[in-house]
């Protein structure tokens, strides 16, 4: 029997806790955001391409969106991202008050752009069934919505778990992860926001 | 890197914390024990059980279909039977089996080859499993249940639309595709993030196997190609038929061909989605048959990644009767013939490799030659129909269905097959008959032969795909008889590798941990693997891990025997970079899975339940992820309060 001594290698030293592209979360997080993004060019494209069939766009007599509602909408969204932001750096510092505390902020903005959302759904001045412009616009819309509503209840939650006392210190990376999602969303909406509502006039 | 390396005595877990790491990872025993599972080599043997069973439907449907077509003026089916049935054989094989297998295969070899203990997302893993369980029995239940979808296995509008197919089969198709597009672009990040991530130190990208390669590649296509067709699916064909919108109504501004084009800009990656991994397989069996390493690694590794670029650029081919512009038609032409470039470069490898080495002619080895030979007849007719002029004689005609199923059945089955041959002694133990495997192949290999050849006739004679019968006076009759015999063959063929794992899984001979001399990682572990797959992970030293490994090869010391840990590792070059503790095994992602049964199957008959589902979905999300303890039990941050 050799008694020849084994080569190792130690990892114990190795942290337990990272942020950003060393940590398996992030790389998911961003797979997400891929697949979810997409989609949306995807349906952007659709909306494009059905823009072929018309003379006009919106076509006929549909008005044009209105831009009040989803202006503020997108403000408060590109607001949002600067509470994200400091819950991302205090996340970055295992500050757990100032996480709670901007957490919070950008929960509350965030659900403000959720109630928002179906008046930008009315701002678009069409019905999913009046026809195929109708049809895109709201598709484009609703399929955004669902990312903020999905950003709203992952803050939400995160939130909970730090006031809980729940949270422990491998949470904090999905505080910064979440605050990555939330620039994702709102940079989204300021593409989508200048298709869908300025595009009619353009296009 | 903050790892330091010393020299110790051998035997680095004492039996104290080899017992602990056993019970750390030993799977829960009984029904809620498989319930809760999220062991990757566990999902992913229940993955591939269901996707082969799919298979078997798939391929009754397919006989059905044969014996339909055996001779004219048959009625052993009724019209709307056989509607059902090839619209059921056509979804079943590329939604339920094609598709799903290959991911399922990735998911339990992936983490083996690079030498870490479980997927990236192991919760993620069995909410995707689940999911794609719950689609197929929908689809299945509603197809006995009389409504089945009917309208062919790519539903072109408008006569999947809400006109021309009323009642719900189409929207069971259609809510079917979102099961599945959502279990493979779950498996798609998982096996990304794996790969990416949880590596073995030391196993540099230039040093992945190139089956890794190859569905790194096609998680990819997965994730670019998948949201296409479930925005086609569930976001615009079904909510024309349920809520009115006008997607595809050209009436009211909608467009037909906006569904051909989302369609196959998925389809068509759909078809490297399942091809792309079969030659990664193929690259990996052929060195250890042919007994040298591979001629030309990295050609193949570029033909790869060059296949899964194209295959993006090919989508518009299935449209060349479509009335496309001119320069339209140059380009996608263009495109449909570079990607034989790449597919000619692999087959050039595998040939000279063989060519240059010993080769062992076992069962393995014979599914691959049979796919190289039924590659390139595929192959060729695929050149043929690349060419406008030539696709508008024979589209939608039966040379189409030939030359599908020689590139399917050769290029993506016959791999298959010879992956289930070599990899059947890692998931069980036990050596697959060699005898039984070589009827095996000679049945299957003759059959697919006997059966889609004469379909390349059929098709230039003018028989349509999916006929329902035809006239005597066609002349059709003698080669629908011979390829219906052909097909017999491959039933037989089939049922013959049933009997050989059978009797394998009774009675094979003891595999042990590599009976093949093979050079991947997960031959480096007993057979079946033990639940944390490597009791040290590895340190890879090479390409060919287990043929070039020196004499005092590292292993990874320093990770808690009683914590799920995997070790996290930089991107390009394997470099440790972190611990990450996986969570243990948890009901919620089946609680999850059903409450996305509920909102897509309910959502067939109403909008609302795109409100209720998600909202069923939100208490079980948030207890799959609550922390349990309330005590930190971290080491070692990563970065220090400030």
């Amino acid at each position: 029997m050799s008694t020849r001594e084994q080569k190792v290698l130690d990892v114990s030293g190795l942290p337990t806790v990272v942020f950003g592209p060393k940590a398996l979360l992030w790389w998911g997080t961003l797979g997400f955001i891929v697949i979810e993004g997409f989609t949306l060019v995807l349906a952007v494209a659709s909306y494009l391409y059905l823009r072929q069939n018309e003379f006009s766009w919106p076509p006929g007599r549909t008005p044009n969106p209105d831009l009040l509602i989803p202006t503020i909408s997108l403000a408060v969204l590109l607001v949002t991202t600067y509470p994200m932001y400091r819950a991302d750096r205090a996340a970055k510092e295992f500050d757990r008050a100032g996480v709670i505390r901007w957490l919070l902020i950008g929960t509350a903005l965030s659900g403000v752009a959720c109630v928002l959302r179906w008046f930008d759904l009315l701002a678009l001045n069409v019905r999913w069934d009046t026809h195929a412009y109708g049809s895109a616009a709201w598709m484009v819309v609703v399929m955004h919505a669902t990312l903020i509503v999905l950003d709203f209840f992952e803050c939400l939650v995160l939130a909970a778990m730090f006031m809980t006392g729940r949270a422990q210190k491998k949470h904090y990376p999905d505080v910064s992860d979440a605050a990555g999602y939330q620039y994702y969303i709102s940079l989204t909406w300021l593409v989508l926001y200048l298709i869908i509502y300025w595009g009619p006039r353009v296009l | 890197m903050s790892s330091t390396e010393a020299r110790v005595p051998a035997g680095l877990l004492n039996p104290a914390e080899r017992e602990l790491m056993e019970r750390t990872w030993r799977p829960r025993r009984g029904l809620w024990g498989w319930l809760i599972a999220t062991d990757h080599k566990s999902i992913a043997t229940r993955y591939i059980i269901t996707a082969f069973v799919f298979f078997l439907l798939g391929g009754i449907e397919a006989f059905m279909i044969r014996l339909q077509l055996a001779r004219p003026e048959n009625h052993l089916l009724d019209p709307d039977q056989y509607n059902q049935i090839f619209t059921m054989h056509g979804t079943t094989m590329m939604f339920l089996f094609g598709v799903p297998i290959q991911l399922a295969v990735a998911l339990y070899l992936v983490p083996l080859m690079v030498g870490t203990r479980n997927v990236a997302f192991p919760r993620l893993n069995a909410l995707g499993y689940w999911t794609y369980v719950i689609g197929g029995l929908f689809l299945y239940v509603s197809f006995f249940l009389n409504t089945g979808p009917d309208a062919g296995w790519f539903a072109y509008v408008p006569l999947a639309g809400p006109q021309f197919s009323a009642g719900k089969r189409v929207d069971v198709w259609a809510q079917m595709v979102t099961f599945t597009e959502i279990a493979a672009l779950t498996a798609a990040v998982e096996i990304i993030v794996t790969v990416l991530k949880q590596r073995a130190p030391g196993m540099s990208l230039n040093r992945i196997p190139i089956y890794v390669w190859a569905v790194l590649v096609t998680s990819f296509l997965v994730l670019f190609a998948m949201p296409s067709v479930a925005l086609a699916s569930t976001a615009m064909l079904a909510m024309d038929r349920l809520v009115g919108t006008h997607f595809f109504n050209p009436a009211e501004g909608g467009d037909p061909l906006l569904w051909q084009h989302l369609f196959w800009f998925f389809g068509h990656p759909e078809v490297y989605i399942m091809f792309i991994p079969a030659t990664g397989y193929v690259s990996d069996i052929i060195p250890v048959f042919a007994r040298r390493k591979m001629v030309g690694h990295t050609a193949l590794v570029l033909s790869l990644v060059a296949t899964g670029f194209v295959s993006f650029g090919l989508w518009v081919h299935h449209m060349f009767t479509t009335g496309l512009p001119q320069l339209g038609q140059s380009f996608f032409t263009g495109a449909s013939l570079m990607i034989a470039i790449p597919s000619g470069v692999q087959i050039f490898c595998w040939i000279a490799t063989l060519w240059a080495g010993r080769p062992r002619f076992d069962t393995p080895l014979l599914f691959v030659i049979g796919f190289i030979v039924l590659f390139v007849c595929g192959g060729i007719t695929g050149v043929m129909i690349a060419s406008v002029p030539f696709d508008q004689q024979a589209h939608d005609t039966y040379f189409i269905v030939a030359h599908l199923h020689y590139v399917q059945m050769g290029a993506f089955v016959f791999p298959l097959f010879a992956a289930f041959y070599y990899w059947f002694p890692k998931l069980t133990g036990r050596l697959l008959s060699e005898r039984m495997g070589k009827w095996n192949f000679w049945l299957f290999f003759i059959g697919v032969n006997v059966t889609f050849f004469p379909q390349h006739f059929l098709g230039l004679m003018g028989m349509t795909r999916r006929v329902y019968t035809y006239l005597p006076e066609t002349g059709w009759g003698p080669l629908n008889l011979l390829s219906t015999i052909g097909a017999v063959m491959i039933a037989v063929s089939v049922v013959l590798f049933i009997a050989n794992v059978v009797r394998s899984l009774a009675a094979g001979l003891p595999a042990g941990a590599d009976p093949w001399g093979a050079h991947t990682l997960e031959w480096d572990t007993a057979s079946p693997p033990p639940p944390y797959n490597f009791a040290h992970i590895p340190v890879v030293d090479g390409l060919y891990p287990l043929w070039e490994r020196s004499p005092d090869a590292a292993v990874v010391t320093g990770m808690a025997a009683g914590k799920r840990q995997v070790l996290v590792t930089s991107v390009m070059d394997a470099e440790p970079e972190s611990i990450y503790e996986h969570p243990g095994p948890s009901i919620w992602p089946l609680i999850v899975a059903l409450t996305i049964g509920v909102t897509f199957i309910f959502g067939i008959f109403t909008p609302w339940a795109f409100l209720v589902g998600p909202a069923l979905m939100f208490a079980p999300l948030v207890l799959w992820f609550w922390p349990r303890r309330k005590e930190p039990r971290e080491r070692g941050f990563a970065e220090e309060p400030a």
